[in-house]
């Protein structure tokens, strides 16, 4: 029962989703050519139904299609759920469906970005493609000691988000490891917390944290270690626990069976199988970091980013070039010895 | 008075799976009781809710004339230092020395920060020593547990539950990963902790030969109930077919 509720909920969406795009894009972008901007807002079937409005009337047809394809099963979402007899005419017609909804989906996509081969390949444009490659090709090496002071910030500023996570993440880790904490109902519900709150914090963009911490702590390199800091947190408390989550529980069972206290087992019966891992997440999240800082600094969290934004600004191509060239050398290295370490440790 | 009284002892998993019904019966001190029966007949799930691995779901344990089947904590905890376990794996902690791996025995009565420190009492370290004199390897002390042979690792097991100066041994399984030839050394020292270190030993067997070879009484399971208890001796043929269904076969392990 709840089964066929969910597909009829779930094919309800599809209709309706391809019901939208057939008359908003299809049907008066296309066929109507309605100019730009763009017709997601506003009434735009007046002419239909002036009373009900479009989405109201997208919500039916899409119930209708919905009920069709419950009582005929051909049905969207049991054909992905490969419940669909092999040669039958209600997957035929579902897969028609789908591959309608996914041209659909295709069109949209490319009215929406605007894609203009006009726009790229004019022989103006590429002029101008011409003007940005000659200048970050011949990059100003004037500017190179600062370059180099601005990259060691932003290093440092990684390490430091790595560093002060780490302890943070250790620890929160074994609280958001579910076979640690299921024994008891305080414990499984701070595990339910942790891992919502933790899951919501990475679903944020060290991006948005990195404007949201120029504003409460002023810009430059702070704000950007803060920012790496929260979403090196968030993913490595995810990272840890999934690897506690993996190890063999017989170790902790032999701790547990000798009388030692919950510590103990932890210590003894967990730490062990996970030190390496760890350690290789880590220096991985380091390397992340450096690229993460370098894009941070964009927004004003300090480092190579700041230095880059300043320049694109000015519009001083040459000395951007020397910029960018520099954050390539640099990720490819931090890349390079960071997989070799982690090689090590294994 | 038992060592030991299981009585109507039955496990559901949360998954639905009975892997206990009803089982009772009582360990006398000094026996060597063997547990047989199919796999997944429940014998881990036997030796495990006896020091409280599991929680089991009805019954009730006595254990030295204690009712435990209900202590929580510090209770439970003094309940599982008398108490060894060595498993099929042997749950070692392989980055640690052998050593280190005895000397977790006795967690129980070290306090936390002194045991992540590796502050263990000098009687403890001559403890350890002992005991891995006991089964023979003491001279591999300070190598890492992960570079032992199976058998050997077995021995730093029993080593390791002997610092618990347990009254009573479960051992799942000890030799199932083993040769036949470890297997016997496995064997002859859980047999010379139980006569002469005076340790009642639970141990669930695979092979029958061992049973008769080590074991002083045997209790056998079938889908989670006790079909069988008496002397090896008297696991008759009949007796053999109905514990592990008409098409087995014997075979020996020597
Ligand atoms: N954690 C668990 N959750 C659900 N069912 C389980 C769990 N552990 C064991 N079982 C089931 O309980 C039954 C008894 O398992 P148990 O491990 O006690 O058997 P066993 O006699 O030790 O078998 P083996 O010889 O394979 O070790 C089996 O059907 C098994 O699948
Ligand atoms: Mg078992």
């Amino acid at each position: 029962m709840r089964k066929r509720l969910s597909q009829l909920f779930l094919d309800w969406l599809a209709c309706t989703y391809g019901v939208v795009l057939l008359h908003r894009i299809v049907w008066l972008e296309v066929i109507s050519a309605r100019p730009l901007p763009f017709a997601w807002a506003g009434s735009g079937s007046a002419t239909i139904l002036t009373t009900v409005p479009d989405w109201v009337l997208y919500a039916i047809v899409g119930a209708v299609g919905a009920s069709i394809a419950g009582f005929t099963g051909a049905s969207l979402v049991a054909l992905l759920r490969g419940e669909l007899a092999p040669n039958s005419w209600q997957r035929r017609i579902a897969l028609h469906v789908g591959s309608l909804l996914l041209s659909l989906t295709f069109v949209t996509g490319w009215i929406v970005t605007k894609i203009s081969l006009t726009d790229m390949f004019s022989s103006e444009r590429l002029r101008a493609a011409g003007r940005i490659f000659s200048s970050l090709l011949t990059p100003e090496f004037s500017i190179l000691p600062q370059a180099i002071a601005a990259i060691i910030e932003t290093v440092y500023l990684a390490f430091m988000a790595t560093a002060l996570a780490l302890p943070a993440s250790f620890v929160l880790s074994f609280l958001a490891a579910r076979n640690l904490m299921r024994e008891h109902q305080w414990t499984r519900l701070l595990y339910t917390l942790l891992r919502i709150v933790t899951n919501f914090t990475r679903s944020i963009e060290p991006l948005v944290w990195a404007v949201i911490f120029t504003v409460w702590v002023k810009v430059g390199p702070f704000p950007g270690m803060l920012a790496l800091m929260v979403h090196t947190i968030s993913s490595l408390v995810k990272q840890y626990s999934e690897q506690i989550e993996d190890i063999d529980p017989g170790p902790m069972e032999a701790i547990a069976s000798t009388g030692a206290r919950p510590l103990q087992v932890v210590w003894f019966g967990v730490v062990p199988q996970i030190v390496i891992p760890f350690l290789s997440f880590t220096i991985y999240r380091w390397d992340i970091n450096v690229r993460m800082a370098t894009i941070i600094g964009l927004v004003g969290g300090g480092g190579i980013g700041t230095m880059l934004n300043q320049y694109q600004m000015l519009a001083q191509w040459h000395e951007v070039g020397l910029i960018v060239l520099v954050i390539a050398l640099v990720v490819w290295v931090m890349d390079y010895v960071s997989a070799r370490i982690r090689e090590a440790l294994l | 008075m038992a060592l030991l009284e299981i009585n109507a002892l039955s496990k559901v998993y949360p998954n639905g799976t009975q892997a206990l019904r009803s089982v009772s019966f009582t360990v006398e001190r000094g026996e060597f009781l063997a547990v047989i029966g199919l796999s997944g007949s429940g014998k881990s799930t036997l030796l495990r809710c006896i020091n409280r691995l599991i929680e089991p779901t009805s019954g009730s344990i006595v254990f030295d004339g204690a009712d435990v089947t209900h202590i929580k904590g510090d209770a439970l905890r003094r309940y599982r230092q008398q108490i060894g376990m060595i498993f099929q794996q042997f749950n070692l902690i392989g980055r640690y020395s052998v050593l280190q791996n005895v000397l977790m025995g006795a967690l129980g009565s070290v306090t936390t920060l002194d045991s992540i420190l590796g502050r263990y009492r000098p009687e403890l370290h001559t403890m350890a020593l002992r005991n891995l004199e006991i089964v023979g390897i003491a001279d591999k002390a300070h190598v890492r547990a992960d570079s032992l042979s199976g058998g050997q690792q077995q021995r730093v097991a029993i080593a390791r539950a002997l610092m618990q100066e347990p009254k009573l041994l479960l051992a799942d399984e000890p030799v199932a990963s083993l040769d036949p030839a470890t297997s016997h050394g496995v064997m002859r020292y859980l047999g010379y902790i139980n006569r002469q270190l005076g340790c009642t030993i639970i141990c669930n067997l695979h092979f029958l030969s061992l049973v008769r070879e080590y074991a002083s009484r045997v209790i056998a399971l079938k889908y989670g109930q006790i079909v069988f208890e008496g002397s090896p001796a008297e696991i008759t043929d009949d007796w053999f077919r109905h514990i592990y269904g008409d098409e087995a076969v014997e075979v020996e392990i020597r």
